[in-house]
């Protein structure tokens, strides 16, 4: 193919300055093309069917989907439940993460096998993660409490996906197994991006090992530190599928993320209108961290 | 010793070994878990105290997975939509990198260009999935194949484009002129110069495609009804929901969901930080 373009802007224009300037729109316009109608098309489309009203047979415009937003408690928790889970999981994920990448990032026997192993969790499709653990947590044949009552304890109470707290608690654990290792491997490639320089004048100024890495290590990471937190509040904002294997939002919608009740709402009782206006606060709150992200690598690319 | 600062002693580095085994057999054990439930018959999956070594191995749930049931048919289709959607993605975005890397095009449309592709990848699949279920529908193109491969073309192409931009900028633009002056066309220098240097970055982006085509799940739930489009992430979480029991069919599905997954992140680590920062840490 690639050949067949090439041959026609020969033929056509051959070497000729105009050949060559329209060359570089030539080639980016499919893509770009293929984008407008795959994202941009289909949210002007979502704003349509987001201030039309479908019932009767004519569309109305109308704003009540958006009105209807200011009184749903049902999506407001589901908002919450995002935020927080959203919160814990990345803090959890952040300290366990830079602990490992600390921890690794040394001369010793076995760490790209200690490296490639943690990998395997974060490269699992969702909805095996999804199956991994509801194997995992089930609360009468699981390995978890069966491990437990083989020991002797009680797991009358441990029904992990079966009650609100305990269930909510047991996606973000989940979700720290598996994307723990995205920020161990974004932050271990940061360390060993860092020279050995600094270190060597921290040691001649006598700095405790705490001092060195609060002092030398942590400012010197910090673009790696910014990417992976960025990224990973990114995907923990729009999280779906492991859940939706594990509880699909249940017990009583307590683990029910913007993300599934948006689903729900549209292809399970089929009000795609208010669905669309739903997915525009998503989008509006992705937006804030994904504009952070696009302006650090903004500055990348002009430095 | 880098970043460490001062060597470790004797008692330190064993601590470091006992944590770091502790963090592998945690991200592995529950994996391993999945796997032995695949080849355990019913009385040792629910065994108390649970059987993690010893029990007389099956593989029925396989046979029953993928002979009696239709998870045959859902692997041939994960195959076959996420090969098209590598294909098409590759063909596109490695010709839109080129021009974004090695032209200079007025008001630092470069960059503009390339970060809007790049901001298109951010909206959360939730906030697409429901206006492109309602346009696919119009255009009869649900529960099709065809509608898969078009989403997740759209899908990898940010990410062809991002990553085969670093790749082209890291060849020298000498190499490129000489081949000019040889006299060959700009994309004949492509062809026969630029491409084969970055074969293996072309091999990686194809490989985390796939990956990403493998894995995908909301847009294939969203998408598809039937057996005839079904990928195998929607047909194992068909399962799931609809027969808590069938512990055996479920991982063995798993299982072999799996396998493919790991080979090929084995295959394309040396290029995974690059992959999933898309382009931002070059690793």
């Amino acid at each position: 193919m690639l050949s067949k373009v090439s041959r026609k802007l020969l033929k056509g224009r051959g070497h000729t300055r105009g050949g060559e300037r329209a060359l570089p729109y030539l080639l980016i316009a499919p893509t770009v093309a293929v984008l407008v109608a795959l994202s941009i098309y289909p949210l002007v489309y979502a704003v349509k069917v987001s201030l039309q009203s479908d019932s009767g047979d004519g569309a109305r415009w109308t704003l009540q989907h958006f009105a209807r937003l200011l009184s749903d408690d049902f999506f407001r928790s589901a908002l919450a439940h995002t935020l927080v889970y959203a919160a814990i999981a990345l803090t959890v994920e952040f300290l366990l993460g830079l602990g490992l990448a600390v921890l690794l990032n040394r001369e010793m026997r076995g760490r790209s096998f200690f490296r490639a192993a943690l990998l395997v969790p974060m490269m699992l499709p969702p909805v095996v993660v999804g199956v991994v653990w509801r194997l995992m947590l089930n609360s009468s044949f699981g390995v978890i409490n069966g491990t437990l009552q083989s020991v002797g304890v009680n797991t009358e109470q441990l029904t992990w996906t079966g009650t609100p707290k305990l269930a909510f608690a047991s996606v973000i654990l989940v979700d720290i197994w598996q994307w723990t290792p995205f920020i161990f491997l974004i932050l271990l490639a940061g360390l060993q991006a860092i020279p050995e320089e600094p270190y060597e004048a921290a040691l001649i100024d006598g700095s405790s090992p705490w001092q060195t890495f609060r002092h030398v290590t942590l400012p010197l990471l910090k673009p790696a530190i910014l990417i992976a937190l960025l990224l990973r509040t990114m995907d923990l904002l729009r999280v779906f599928d492991q859940i939706w294997i594990l509880t699909q939002g249940a017990p009583g919608g307590a683990t029910e993320t913007a993300s599934l009740y948006i689903y729900l709402t549209a292809f399970r009782f089929g009000d795609f209108g208010y669905a669309a206006a739903m997915s525009f606060v998503l989008l509006l709150l992705t937006n804030v961290v994904s504009v952070l992200y696009i302006r650090l690598l903004q500055r990348q690319e002009e430095a | 010793m880098r970043g460490g600062g001062r060597g470790p002693g004797a008692g330190g580095r064993l601590m470091t070994y006992a944590l770091a085994v502790f963090a592998v057999v945690a991200a592995l054990l529950p994996v391993y878990w999945m796997l032995t439930i695949s080849l355990k018959r019913q009385v040792d999956q629910l065994a108390v105290p649970p059987k993690w070594l010893i029990f007389e191995p099956t593989l029925a749930h396989y046979a029953d997975a993928f002979l009696e049931r239709s998870f045959a048919q859902y692997l041939v289709t994960s195959a076959i939509v996420a090969v098209s959607s590598t294909a098409c993605a590759l063909v596109l975005g490695t010709l839109a990198a080129y021009g974004l890397a090695r032209f200079r095009l007025p008001r630092k449309l470069n960059t503009r260009v390339a970060l809007w592709i790049l901001s298109t990848r951010m909206f959360p699949p939730i906030v697409t999935a429901v206006p492109i279920f309602l346009l696919m529908s119009d255009l009869e193109l649900l529960d099709t194949i065809a509608s898969l491969v078009i989403v997740y073309t759209g899908f990898n192409l940010p990410f062809v484009v991002w990553m085969m931009r670093g790749f082209f900028r890291e060849i020298p633009r000498e190499l490129e002129e000489a081949a000019r002056v040889d006299g060959d066309s700009r994309l004949g220098a492509l062809r026969r110069v630029i491409l084969p240097l970055v074969t293996p970055g072309l091999a990686a982006t194809a490989v985390f495609c796939l990956i990403i085509s493998w894995n995908e799940f909301l847009f294939a739930l969203t998408l598809t009804q039937t057996d005839n489009a079904m990928t195998l992430p929607v047909g194992i979480s068909g399962r799931v929901t609809q027969y808590e029991i069938e512990w055996g069919v479920m991982s063995a599905a798993g299982v072999v969901a799996m396998i493919p997954i790991l080979v090929f992140a084995l295959a394309v680590q040396r290029y995974l930080v690059r992959g999933l920062s898309l382009g931002a840490v070059k690793g």
